[in-house]
């Protein structure tokens, strides 16, 4: 992900969890933010789609477990968009 | 984090430990939602949830806790993800029946799947753990003499198992729509140890005109009525199946999106008048909400039910 990208995900979680200066490390869970429950998730998911232009699956939203796999499958869209 | 602390009210709560330990470890954006409903009232969450427990591995083996858990993890992501699709569209999205019938209640896999994550928000969702105190102590209690109770779509058949646990004398028909819902249905009433006392039909609800009429002293029906594009058609069938003076239980949901919700109730008094219409008398109400909504919801999913009485004529 280039660091415009991660950026603008960063800017996504501060928004929502209202934590201005979260550091969005590969390992970050819910553990980590005790506001991230599953209707946050959601949330977030829906933020991230309408930024970075992509869809997920029920499949993809649900089984998330870091910040490290949502970057990878934003990566994974993006590219797949822009190869077709 | 917030941790669930067991009353020790049941000699034991085995397979909610596992539970809730798989959900620790695996999912804990859901560790919240399930705190709120044991809060609720923690030595009733634990029967419920505990019996419920007992009888899904008695299906499924105790391995396969992980595997349900993950189904009711999809199932409230994709209820979740509806809800905020319709925030911002402002209506359920244009589904029709038979698109539902095609894509979801006639898939195995995805049938099975999402059956047993709806089995599991009955305990796991806090509103919802509220709705079976409400059944089981303002419904179940004021029956008597029930002979014969009709489930109308039991789905994984929970609701109708926990009534015939209260109900030593009755049996039970159950009539759905998808063969998975018989088949599950099936084998939880085997597990509850029930098989002789209840049998399933793969029928469709609106078409048990075929069923005689005033042939039950109960009927249940949960979380159907959203389904349909013709809701009236149900309470009428709820009418024709109950014997006068006799008791239905049903449950509805309100402004909460799902992947097969097509008829959009956004009142509590719609569905009131819709039984009203169709000559049953409501007798009590109870309507509830999750405990943690979207910031700036329009919309307050609700899961209602409505204890009702068939009218012997117009007015009474
Ligand atoms: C959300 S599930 C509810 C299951 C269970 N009653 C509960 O409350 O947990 C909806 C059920 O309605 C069934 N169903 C949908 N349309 C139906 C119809 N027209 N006739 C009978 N069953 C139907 C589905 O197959 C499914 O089992």
């Amino acid at each position: 992900m280039t660091s415009q990208d991660t950026e603008r995900l960063t800017n996504i979680f501060c928004t929502l969890f209202n934590k201005p200066d979260l550091k969005l490390r590969d390992d970050l869970t819910a553990r980590d933010i005790p506001t991230w429950d599953s209707l946050n998730h959601v949330n977030l998911m829906m933020y991230v789609e309408e930024e970075f232009g992509v869809r997920f699956t029920t499949g993809e939203v649900s089984s998330m477990q870091n910040v490290g796999d949502l970057k990878r499958l934003i990566d994974a869209k993006t590219t797949a968009t822009q190869a077709a | 984090m917030a941790t669930l602390t067991p009353s020790r009210s049941l000699p034991t709560t085995k397979y909610l430990d596992q539970l809730e330990a798989y959900v620790r470890d695996r999912h804990p954006r859901s560790l919240a939602g399930i705190v709120e409903a044991r809060l609720n009232d923690p030595a009733r969450f634990e029967e419920i949830a505990e019996t419920f427990m007992e009888w899904a591995v008695a299906v499924r083996g105790e391995a396969a806790i992980g595997e349900m858990v993950d189904s009711f993890v999809r199932f409230t992501t994709s209820v979740n993800m509806s809800q905020v699709r319709y925030e911002r569209a402002g209506h359920y999205e244009n589904k029709t029946f038979e698109d539902c019938l095609q894509s979801l209640y006639t898939e195995k896999d995805e049938m099975d799947d999402y059956l047993w994550g709806v089995y599991l928000t009955n305990f796991l969702w806090a509103h919802h753990t509220e709705i079976i105190l409400f059944f089981t102590e303002r419904y179940l209690k004021r029956l008597d003499d029930v002979q014969t109770l009709i489930e109308i779509a039991p789905g994984h058949g929970g609701w109708g198992a926990y009534a015939l646990k209260h109900l030593p004398q009755t049996r039970l028909v159950g009539y759905d729509i998808a063969p998975s819902s018989i088949e599950i249905a099936t084998q939880i009433m085997n597990a509850a140890g029930f098989a002789n006392r209840a049998r399933y039909e793969l029928k469709d609800a609106l078409n048990l005109e075929v069923v005689e009429a005033n042939s039950a002293d109960a009927v249940i029906c949960n979380f159907l009525i959203e389904h349909l594009e013709r809701p009236e058609k149900l309470m009428a069938v709820i009418n024709h199946l109950l014997k006068p003076g006799q008791k239905a239980f049903l449950t509805g949901a309100l402004t909460a999106a799902q992947i097969d919700h097509i008829y959009e109730f956004r009142y509590e008094s719609e569905l009131v008048k819709l039984a009203e219409d169709n000559g049953l008398r409501v007798l009590e109400t109870f309507s509830g909400g999750p405990r943690r909504t979207l910031p700036n919801a329009k919309f307050l999913p609700r899961s209602m039910a409505l204890i009702m009485q068939k009218r012997q004529n117009d007015i009474y």
